[in-house]
């Protein structure tokens, strides 16, 4: 990894090949995004003011799929873009791919891209993992940024985290649309169904329909989904889907293309403000989110008068460090 | 005292016929694994070493034959003919046996995902030689559990392999009756860092889950049924433990016995009898004082043959320069020679089983079997074996063992003469003759091979080969047999690559866990904690973490090495991306293109290391990535590739001398700190 100071002198040139989504320029701004280093984010408002500069700059939709370990996110992941990509040569997708890391070492094993399928020199598809810094999974420290780059260059952003408790909560305000990936269960096992996590998705996905108990783990979850979200239970998409043998994958495609080509896209900067109260948190315990919140007016208006989220974190810091 | 004598029968240590005349044992089959090359050149290897009395074949294909390529397919172009024989078609098996009368061979075939492909070869060659296919006999190993556990031949997924070997075993009872038509392996498992118990549980759940599978598909009656029980044989592993070994072999024979007859109902003990062959072990073989190997094989020996009631049917073993190369002729020789002397110069043939009566062996024995029955009934209760499989249960039971293993030999816990106790010692002169004691392939022999692919296809007759692929299609969709299809395949100069290709278009390929997820060393202390605290540094200098990708490129394999550095290096805290192996080196480049990793460790044992690494360097330096991502690699290097290695911008070489994981995660680290400086 190069010095702040050499990748400042050839950021217009970075920014400019990562839009033709060139994959090691791509990679290294992703880097820089979630650089820890001091001064890297200066370099990286930078950057987003070049990105931002362009005219026809677009900003791409979020998808979030989280859910149990093992349920197939990643096999889905991998089909389903490449599927995509198949049927809409302009589409451009980047999946963002978070695995927790080892309290012990500090160390990740990052595996979701094992279940990836390989396309020779295809720039439109670029994969990244990430770690999430904690035992339990859901979003790493970085994810928002990397997202707030990712958006900016690839239609589509995919990310998927193993979902546990208060995770959900991070990927339902960083996604436009969030998917909960289970897999069939036994009876007991759907009880927790009625907990937390039913209550966050948009959809729905119960993979590997090709097993045999999955039809009745389909009634499960719709007689919970029933009880705990009664007003729109019928409204939640299931999309019943095997990342083995394909079915139900279509139906699944057409409902994440419609959310892509929905005008708009993500519209990142609302959500900048839960994600810097998040950040203060992370960074400087509860003490800080209470001076953000009692003497800074709140994580909103902070990020406003900052003028930006960059600008906030600096002058944050300055404040309080 | 005024008790009896006990009964002493002085005739207890004879072996008597049914005449009541004492007579020796028969000899076990005595096997060299073999092939490499060319058909042509095996086929004189088989040749010569039929006539230094070896007793059986045991042939060895390259990978793009054991992975379903042609020899001219992109992924295969490395590996032709190195580890292996390759066979593109019908033609080629005319020349591998070439003057052999398959009628009188025992041919056993190391093949799997390929499996059926190879037995309609072999058929194929009967037919075209007028033989008649019921006189074969022979083995085609066919055990995909343990290629996803640890061999990696596999194509499919695991229903489909599945189904796949029943098919075999449905073909072969009636028309090849003396062919196994698989071999249950727990073999590989060992040379994976299997325990005694969990080589038991695994293969003996492998066995079980098959005689399910060939129940419910209803196509033999009860008395097939049992004798299709009485085909199933094993091939096992004999570890230096070579007590606690005999034990396990006799657990393995014993609890065989009480699965057919409770679970199958199998009346006939002729058909329950444990049948099985071995290869010694190899894990275990060092590359450092690498003459030390020859009495580790000859001990691992023992533990399979002293026991009668559990003695081995076949026997192959490796060569004491099994760390540093595929073996020459005369390293097989020396091997072959250790079993004739067992054989035929000691008394071990004269006597019955020897430890009879042994409280001890009893006492062993049972505590196997209870451990393994356990294990068996955790593994039936998920599911089966295709359950444990795709959940990633048994992969990460093993890459545990391995990891367990490897701290053990790090921390001293378990000596390894030579490696980690009594190192210093007078060089030795098996290393001095003008080879280092290593095999070299004959280079010009990959072109032979792929000149007589191009005739194959040029003199066949296309329509009837592209007959042969859509019948093979059909009959694979429909749920039909594809055994015939097959022949008619091999007959019609269908080739490998052609068969595999046909039905993976249907079936789909399938990428096993891999089992690191969750796994850490036992290995702690100072120089860990002063490892992770200079990572910790590295990452704060760096701006994220240190990122490895550890990468298999190629058809290869060996997972040990590279599961036990992804876990060594997730243990002092790199985030590690590992995907498993045979991924091409372009997609282990742009892996690391992606993750912008700082290092890429590629492991290697399939002696093409050099082709591969030319391959990802050049891949890297059309990204630009060349000086950002630094690049190690592992494996069987032998010491005159080093350099040229070095040559190729590799920035350091590890071999199995190399065994201290934390060593080798500081010389990373300083990899990555050099690279992190200059740039
Ligand atoms: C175990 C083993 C197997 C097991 C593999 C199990 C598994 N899942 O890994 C089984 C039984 C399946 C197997 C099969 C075969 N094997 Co084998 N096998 C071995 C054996 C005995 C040990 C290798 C091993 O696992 N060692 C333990 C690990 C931890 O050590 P390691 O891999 O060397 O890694 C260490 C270092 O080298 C280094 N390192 C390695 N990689 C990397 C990477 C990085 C990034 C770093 C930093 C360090 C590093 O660090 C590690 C820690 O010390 C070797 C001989 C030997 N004694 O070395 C033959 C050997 C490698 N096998 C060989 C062959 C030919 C085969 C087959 C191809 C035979 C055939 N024709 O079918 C098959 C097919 C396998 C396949 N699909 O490719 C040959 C290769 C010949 C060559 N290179 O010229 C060898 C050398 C034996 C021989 N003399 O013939 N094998
Ligand atoms: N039968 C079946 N198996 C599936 C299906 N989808 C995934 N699997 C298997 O389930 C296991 C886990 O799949 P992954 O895609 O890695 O699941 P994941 O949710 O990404 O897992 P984590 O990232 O580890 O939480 C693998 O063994 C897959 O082969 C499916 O639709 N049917
Ligand atoms: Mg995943």
């Amino acid at each position: 990894m190069a010095s702040l100071d050499s990748i400042g002198q050839g950021l217009p040139k970075l920014v400019h090949e990562a839009q033709q989504l060139d994959k090691m320029a791509v990679s290294r701004l992703i880097s820089l995004f979630e650089d820890d280093r001091l001064g890297s984010a200066a370099l990286r408002s930078q950057a987003l003011g070049l990105l931002d500069s362009r005219p026809d700059q677009t900003s791409g939709t979020i998808l979030g799929l989280t859910g149990t370990p093992g349920s197939g996110k990643s096999s889905l992941l991998s089909r389903i873009t490449v599927d995509l990509l198949a049927a809409h040569s302009s589409l451009s997708i980047a999946v963002l791919a978070v695995d927790p890391s080892s309290q012990v070492s500090g160390g990740a094993l990052l595996g979701d891209r094992t279940r990836m399928r390989y396309l020779p020199s295809e720039n439109r598809l670029f994969f990244r993992s990430q770690a999430s810094q904690t035992d339990l999974g859901g979003l790493g420290p970085s994810s928002f940024q990397v997202c707030r780059l990712l958006t900016r260059l690839f239609d589509c952003v995919m990310i998927e985290t193993v979902g546990i408790g208060q995770s959900e909560a991070d990927i339902r305000h960083l996604a436009d649309r969030v998917y909960l990936v289970l897999q069939p269960l036994g009876g007991d096992e759907v009880q927790f169904l009625k907990a937390g996590i039913i209550e966050i998705p948009h959809a729905f996905i119960l993979n590997k329909s090709d097993e045999p108990t999955a039809l009745t783990s389909y009634h499960h979850l719709r007689s919970s989904l029933w009880l705990a979200r009664p007003f729109e239970s019928e409204d939640l998409p299931i999309f019943q889907t095997s990342a083995l043998t394909g079915a139900g994958l279509s139906e699944l495609e057409a409902e994440m293309l419609g959310q892509i080509q929905q005008p708009g896209g993500s519209g990142l900067t609302t959500r900048e403000a839960y994600f810097f109260d998040r950040w203060v948190h992370q960074e400087w315990g509860r003490a800080g989110g209470r001076y953000l919140a009692t003497q800074l007016g709140g994580s909103a208006a902070f990020v406003q008068q900052s003028g930006g989220y960059e600008a906030a974190q600096a002058c944050f810091s300055s404040i309080f460090g | 005292m005024t008790q009896a004598e006990p009964h002493h029968n002085t005739d207890a240590h004879l072996i008597s016929d049914e005449q009541g005349n004492a007579v020796r044992d028969r000899p076990w089959i005595i096997r060299t694994y073999s092939g490499h090359s060319s058909p042509k050149a095996s086929n004189e290897l088989y040749r010569s070493n039929l006539a230094k009395g070896q007793t059986g074949l045991s042939i060895a294909f390259d990978l793009p034959t054991q992975c379903g390529y042609d020899s001219d397919d992109p992924i295969a172009r490395p590996e032709i003919g190195k580890v292996g024989v390759p066979i593109n078609s019908l033609d080629d098996m005319h020349i591998l046996f070439d003057e052999i009368p398959i009628e009188q061979m025992n041919t056993s075939m190391t093949i799997n995902g390929t499996a059926m492909w190879l037995l309609a070869l072999y058929v194929g060659l009967a037919r075209e030689r007028g033989v008649d296919i019921a006189d074969l006999n022979g083995t085609t190993q066919n055990d995909l559990i343990k290629e996803y556990l640890a061999r990696g031949t596999y194509i499919f997924p695991p229903e489909q392999s599945l189904r796949i070997i029943a098919e075999m075993y449905e073909f072969c009872l009636e028309e090849i009756p003396a062919w196994n038509a698989s071999n249950i392996c727990s073999y590989h498992l060992q040379e994976a860092a299997a325990t005694p118990a969990q080589e038991l549980a695994f293969a003996l759940a492998n066995a079980i889950s098959l005689l399910d599978l060939l129940k419910e598909r209803g196509q033999f009656d009860d008395e097939q049924f049992e004798r299709s029980v009485g085909r199933i044989s094993f091939f096992v592993n004999a570890g230096i433990r070579f007590v606690e070994e005999m034990c396990k072999m006799r657990a393995f024979g014993e609890l065989w016995d009480e699965y057919t007859k409770d679970r199958f109902g199998v009346k006939n003990e002729k058909y329950r009898r444990f049948r099985y062959g071995v290869q010694v072990n190899s894990l275990g073989l060092t590359e450092s004082q690498p003459e030390n190997n020859a009495w580790r094989i000859l001990i691992e020996t023992l533990g399979v043959t002293l026991s009668r009631d559990a003695r081995a049917r076949a026997v192959q073993l490796p060569a004491w320069n099994e760390a540093l190369s595929l073996p020459r002729p005369w390293d097989q020789q020396w091997s072959l020679r250790l079993q004739q002397i067992l054989a035929y110069e000691t008394d071990l043939l004269e006597y019955p089983d020897i430890f009879e009566g042994s409280v001890v062996v009893r006492s062993k024995v049972d505590d196997l079997k209870a451990q393994a029955r356990e294990e068996i009934d955790r593994i039936l209760g998920m599911g089966g074996v295709i359950a444990a499989i795709d959940s990633g249960y048994m992969k990460s039971a093993l890459v545990r063992s391995m990891s367990e293993r490897m701290s053990a030999i790090n921390t001293g816990e378990q000596i390894v003469v030579g490696l980690n106790r009594w190192t210093e010692g007078i060089p030795s002169p098996l290393v001095g003759g003008e080879d280092g004691g290593i095999f070299k392939v004959d280079e010009s022999s990959a072109r032979d091979t792929i000149a007589s692919l191009n005739a194959t296809r040029a003199a066949r007759d296309p329509e009837r080969a592209a007959a042969a692929i859509a019948v093979l299609q059909e009959a694979a969709r429909s749920g039909a047999s594809m055994m015939e299809p097959s022949i008619e395949c091999a007959l019609a100069r269908v080739t490998t690559g052609e068969w595999a290709g046909a039905l993976r278009e249907v079936f789909g390929e399938y990428r096993p866990a891999t089992g690191v997820d969750g796994q850490k060393l036992s290995l702690d202390g100072e120089r860990v904690d002063a490892l992770r605290s200079r990572i910790d540094l590295l990452a704060q200098k760096l701006g994220h973490r240190p990122r490895i990708v550890v990468g298999k490129p190629g058809l290869d394999g060996h997972s040990n090495g590279a599961e036990v550095i992804a876990v060594s290096a997730r243990h002092v805290g790199f985030d590690v991306i590992y995907s498993g192996i045979r991924l091409s080196p372009d997609e282990i480049v742009q892996s690391a293109v992606e993750e912008d990793a700082d290092v890429i460790g590629a492991s290697v044992l399939s002696g093409s290391h050099v082709e591969l690494t030319q391959q990802m360097m050049d891949k890297l330096g059309e990204y630009g990535a060349g000086s950002r991502i630094a690049v190690v690699v592992g494996g069987i290097i032998p010491p005159d590739d080093f350099d040229v290695l070095f040559g190729l911008g590799v920035k350091r070489v590890f071999t199995p001398s190399d065994y201290e994981l934390i060593d080798i995660m500081e010389s990373i680290t300083e990899v990555i700190e050099a690279n992190q400086d200059t740039e």
